[in-house]
């Protein structure tokens, strides 16, 4: 496992331990295009667009209410957009929303595990679910529990675990099918610092294995995080740039600052 | 101390307004229970699908026939069937019963006076064969009565119907439904305001402040007055109005034991939240403790004195008995408090009961 | 598809973990049977009578004797006037008073047929119709025996009379028990209510927790889950009809006439239609307690219109319309027919078919809401 956290972000090469080929895209896992989703008169996403390349950490921020879980809803195929393209592992997200799921994996914010069964009942049954074979259901259950280290606790009811567990058994159950491209909604809110800081220890693990990670979050020192992040506001893309760079050219020192400036600029 | 009541009692009624669907249920439903009941609930029978088999084919016996054909009771749908298919008519349902008249008829009429006749009936529904049997009595009774016209009888029986003189089932009904609907709203409504509180961890929350019970307890209750109160006075009024049921009685009177009554409903609703830990547990709950005992055992529709002893003393310990005897009482016989006292007294008693047992759940649980 | 067989697995798992699940299916019909197969009875027992004699005489007295010990009802005491008789019904203390006129016997003697009242509580126009039935029955055979106090006046009758005597027999139910008619039907109803509430509500909890989200991310199609639900309720609901059969049975002591496969059959059908309906109801509810008044709502009225206790044919023609959309009005009389008289699939068919059609229906009509999408 790689102990290699780096400020700045990390930059992956794009193409590095993909999956098999599929139609359209330029080699990109998500593909949005002027993206919109109106609730009524209230404009949830407003024209929104970008690409994000295979194997990259693409983080999402933004303050709650600014459009962020209702993106990635779309990229889901949970919700349909007002207006807009897009697309998901070369499939898009209109037409072809449920050949999505099979490459897809989903953490939502609430964690989403039936708290009356155990760890690995929900793992099997979510196994099951994916259309894995038995034995390979045993086989990725026995992986991800060790390497998310939850081989002890696996027999405990999912209601009786402190946060951090939860958090670490749902990331499994999105993971079991081994989707290309991982979606995850706010997967660190509370959530202790150290066992924020070993979630992301995960997250760059499935990076390096060539997975493709879009991650949201409030928490501004995890946005150092990813290769690059979008800074939403009021359903609009304000900032889409590298960490790195986006404190170079707010002459800021941390990302806080950055959203700080982003925010109280845009808000006239 | 005011304002804190005033800011919950505020909260809930937003709450209430917000969820409109339920809102809807809880309003809507009460009228349109009151409208099936009143129009669909009735044990009278008409056209009763009658098969007849004449094997007498006598003046006399389509005279009899024809008797029982031409009033509204009878539908004949079947004639002359042979004796083996009576069975299979019973299990087509095609008919309910089956007037056999013997070929000796006519002849056993004239000779000594006394004919027989057989009425087969599908007694399945126990009820309805004991109508038909009567309604058939009935119709040969007049029979009699034609054939012997100088018979006088002895002396006349005159009944005279108090309350309700043409026993129309809007008049039993209605005031009835009022108690049932009073006490499953009330409870239901009470006692998941309060576990969805404790479900969702606010109560927690509104604890922390320095917020008495008591005073939250209040809060909440008072607005599910407010809505069973307006259920029951709906019905009394749209009763009333359009199935036509005569108030006899004093309406401030209804109104004040429909308060009581309400209360009961409510502190039970209390005492379900400090058993339910989940909305889920309160309904189920709440529902099998008074809609379940409300229909079946307080004499709702099914008498009482019908019943098992040990059914009657699960009757005794029913809210709505009481007040089923309390609210008929009222509207349809104009009983006043002089006639109605102990029915009275025994619902304020329980109502200070369940008031006390709950209160004392409800700090338990919290301390 | 296997998916199916993973959701079933979890449903079971679930299930099996809830204590209060044992309670509800195996314990709970046994107590709603005995207690409501009791309580719902439209026969008239008990009915608390009083006597108002102003004639004080042997005939009199004779008359009153009989209607005292009419079965059915309970002699509460002699009243000695009008208004008290008019208080003991206001005050509920008796539901029939019987009056004697004064100079009845007198009367009899002289042939002007003196009337003898019946006063009637009115309130319950049902069981003060069966008990005035009683009564007129009682007072028309005294008509007989008064013929000794006046001779004169019997001989003045006809030499001859006609009478047509009716004979009844009682089919299935020779001695007319309440129960007979009602414990099937419990049973019936018992079924509707686990099977329609218990899906409604778990589908509904899924949504407010959040997993149906979580499953609506994955591959599985919204048939595929449909599926899943209901086959868990489907077993849990036969296995509750096996408890109810052996709970009318151990304790009313009534067993079905007819075939018990056909019987099973039929309840499957049935059910299709009942978790139809539970699954419709969880589309519309966003939250468990609009779920459950949803489905309390739809049961208050298939219970009201299914000739459980009211026998359909009574009811106004617009509301029999009504119920032919109801399942259980055709499980009722299917149950009741299979119970008491034992009939075939030859006369049930008709009912199968309308409950197979509105399974169907109601399935359609809920998988096609049931879209794997939010709002």
């Amino acid at each position: 496992m790689s102990d290699h956290l780096t400020k700045g972000g990390r930059v992956r090469a794009a193409g590095a331990g993909q999956g098999p080929d599929r139609a359209a895209s330029n080699g990109h896992a998500v593909e949005v295009r002027d993206l919109t989703r109106a609730f009524g008169s209230f404009v949830a996403v407003d024209h929104v667009s970008f690409s994000v390349p295979k194997g990259e950490i693409f983080g999402f921020l933004g303050a709650n209410g600014a459009g962020k879980t209702t993106t990635i809803r779309m990229l889901c195929g949970l919700l349909l957009p007002t207006s807009g393209t897009g697309s998901v592992g070369g499939y898009d997200i209109v037409r072809d929303s449920e050949r999505i799921k099979m490459s897809i994996g989903y953490m939502s914010q609430r964690f989403s595990l039936y708290e009356d069964l155990t760890v690995r009942e929900n793992l099997q049954f979510f196994g099951g679910i994916y259309g894995l074979a038995r034995r390979a259901i045993a086989a990725r259950t026995g992986e991800l529990l060790a390497s998310v280290g939850l081989a002890e606790t696996a027999d405990k009811l999912v209601g009786s675990l402190p946060v951090g567990f939860k958090q670490r058994t749902a990331l499994s159950a999105a993971l079991l099918h081994d989707p290309e491209i991982v979606f995850l909604d706010e997967p660190t809110s509370g959530v202790d610092p150290v066992a924020r800081r070993s979630f992301w220890l995960l997250i760059y693990e499935l990076a390096d294995r060539g997975k493709t990670v879009f991650v949201t979050t409030h928490y501004m020192d995890e946005s150092e995080y990813c290769s690059r992040v979008a800074i939403m506001r009021l359903g609009r893309i304000a900032e889409l740039e590298n960490p790195h760079r986006l404190k170079e050219r707010y002459h800021a020192s941390t990302m806080q600052e950055v959203f700080m400036r982003v925010e109280s600029e845009n808000g006239q | 101390m005011n304002r804190i009541l005033f800011s919950i009692v505020r909260k809930e009624f937003t709450h209430i307004f917000r969820d409109i669907q339920s809102l809807y249920l809880v309003l809507g439903m009460p009228l349109l229970m009151l409208f099936l009941y009143g129009y669909a609930i009735t044990l009278d029978m008409r056209q009763i699908d009658t098969a007849v088999i004449d094997e007498s084919h006598t003046p006399e016996s389509r005279e009899l026939i024809s008797h029982l054909s031409s009033t509204d009771f009878f539908r004949i749908t079947a004639r002359d069937v042979p004796l083996s298919d009576i069975g299979d008519l019973f299990k087509e349902r095609a008919a309910r019963c089956v007037l056999i008249i013997p070929p000796s008829f006519a002849r056993d009429l004239a000779a000594t006076g006394d004919a027989q006749v057989s009425l087969i009936v599908d007694a399945s529904d126990p009820n309805a064969a004991n109508f038909i049997r009567n309604y058939v009595g009935q119709v040969v009774a007049n029979e009699n009565q034609a054939l012997n016209p100088e018979r006088s009888a002895l002396f006349t029986v005159s009944p005279r119907i108090f309350y309700n003189p043409d026993m129309r089932s809007a008049n039993f009904f209605v005031p009835g439904l009022i108690a049932l609907i009073l006490i499953l709203i009330t409870s239901l409504l009470t006692s998941i305001a309060i576990v969805r509180e404790k479900e969702t961890g606010t109560m927690e929350q509104i604890l922390v402040s320095p917020i008495r019970p008591a005073q939250i307890i209040v809060g909440k209750v008072l607005p599910y007055t407010l809505i069973g109160f307006i259920d029951g006075v709906m019905i009394l009024v749209v009763g009333s109005l359009w199935f036509k049921v005569p108030i006899a009685g004093s309406l401030a009177l209804a109104l004040g034991m429909m308060l009581v009554y309400v209360i009961t409903g409510i502190s039970l609703g209390i005492l379900i939240s400090t058993i339910a830990k989940t909305q889920a547990v309160a309904m189920l709950v709440a529902v099998t403790l008074t809609v379940l005992p409300s229909t079946t055992m307080s004499g709702f529709i099914f008498p009482i004195s019908s019943m098992p002893v040990f059914l009657r003393w699960i009757s005794d310990i029913i809210p709505a008995t009481y007040f089923l005897e309390i609210i008929r009482g009222i509207v349809l016989k104009g009983n006043t408090l002089a006639d109605l006292y102990r029915q009275a007294l025994i619902l304020l008693g329980m109502d200070i009961l369940l008031i006390a047992v709950s209160v004392r759940a409800f700090r338990v649980r919290l301390g | 598809m296997r998916r199916i067989f993973y959701i079933v697995q979890k449903e079971f798992r679930q299930i099996r973990r809830v204590r209060a699940n044992f309670a509800i299916i195996f314990v709970a019909p046994f107590f709603q049977l005995l207690i409501m197969g009791s309580a719902i009875t439209t026969e008239v027992k008990n009915v608390p009578i009083a006597t108002l004699d102003f004639d004080h005489s042997v005939a009199s007295r004779e008359i009153l004797e009989a209607v005292r010990s009419t079965t059915s009802f309970t002699y509460v005491g002699a009243v000695s006037s009008e208004r008290e008789a008019a208080a003991v019904l206001d005050r509920g203390r008796a539901k029939l008073v019987v009056a004697i006129p004064p100079h009845f016997e007198q009367q009899m003697k002289d042939g002007e047929a003196p009337r003898v009242q019946v006063l009637v509580d009115g309130v319950d126009g049902n069981s003060a119709g069966i008990a005035l039935g009683y009564i007129q029955a009682t007072l028309a055979r005294e008509q007989v025996r008064m013929a000794r106090f006046a001779p004169l006046a019997a001989a003045r009758a006809a030499p001859r009379a006609s009478t047509i005597t009716v004979i009844p027999r009682m089919w299935y139910n020779p001695d007319l028990m309440s129960k007979l008619n009602i414990v099937p039907g419990l049973v019936a109803v018992l079924l509707m209510m686990l099977t329609m509430l218990l899906t409604a509500m778990n589908i509904v909890r899924e949504k407010e927790i959040g997993t149906l989200e979580q499953l609506m991310v994955t591959p599985i199609g919204s048939i595929q889950l449909i599926i899943g639900k209901i086959i868990p309720f489907f077993v849990l609901g036969l296995m509750q009809l096996t408890v109810g059969i052996v709970a009318a049975g151990l304790v009313f002591g009534i067993w079905m006439k007819g075939s018990i496969f056909l019987l099973y059959a039929m309840a499957a059908i049935f059910c299709l239609s009942t978790l139809g309906f539970g699954i419709f109801v969880s589309t519309i509810a966003r939250t468990q307690q609009q779920a459950m008044f949803m489905s309390w709502f739809f049961m208050i009225f298939s219970l009201l219109l299914a000739g459980f206790f009211i026998p359909i044919e009574n009811m106004p023609q617009a509301i029999q319309d009504i119920t032919y959309i109801n399942p259980l009005r055709y499980f009722i009389v299917i149950i009741r027919e299979i119970y008491l008289k034992g009939t075939g699939f030859r006369f049930l068919w008709k009912e199968a078919l309308a409950m197979g059609a509105i399974g169907v229906l109601a399935l359609t009509s809920a998988s096609l809401r049931f879209r794997k999408r939010l709002k």
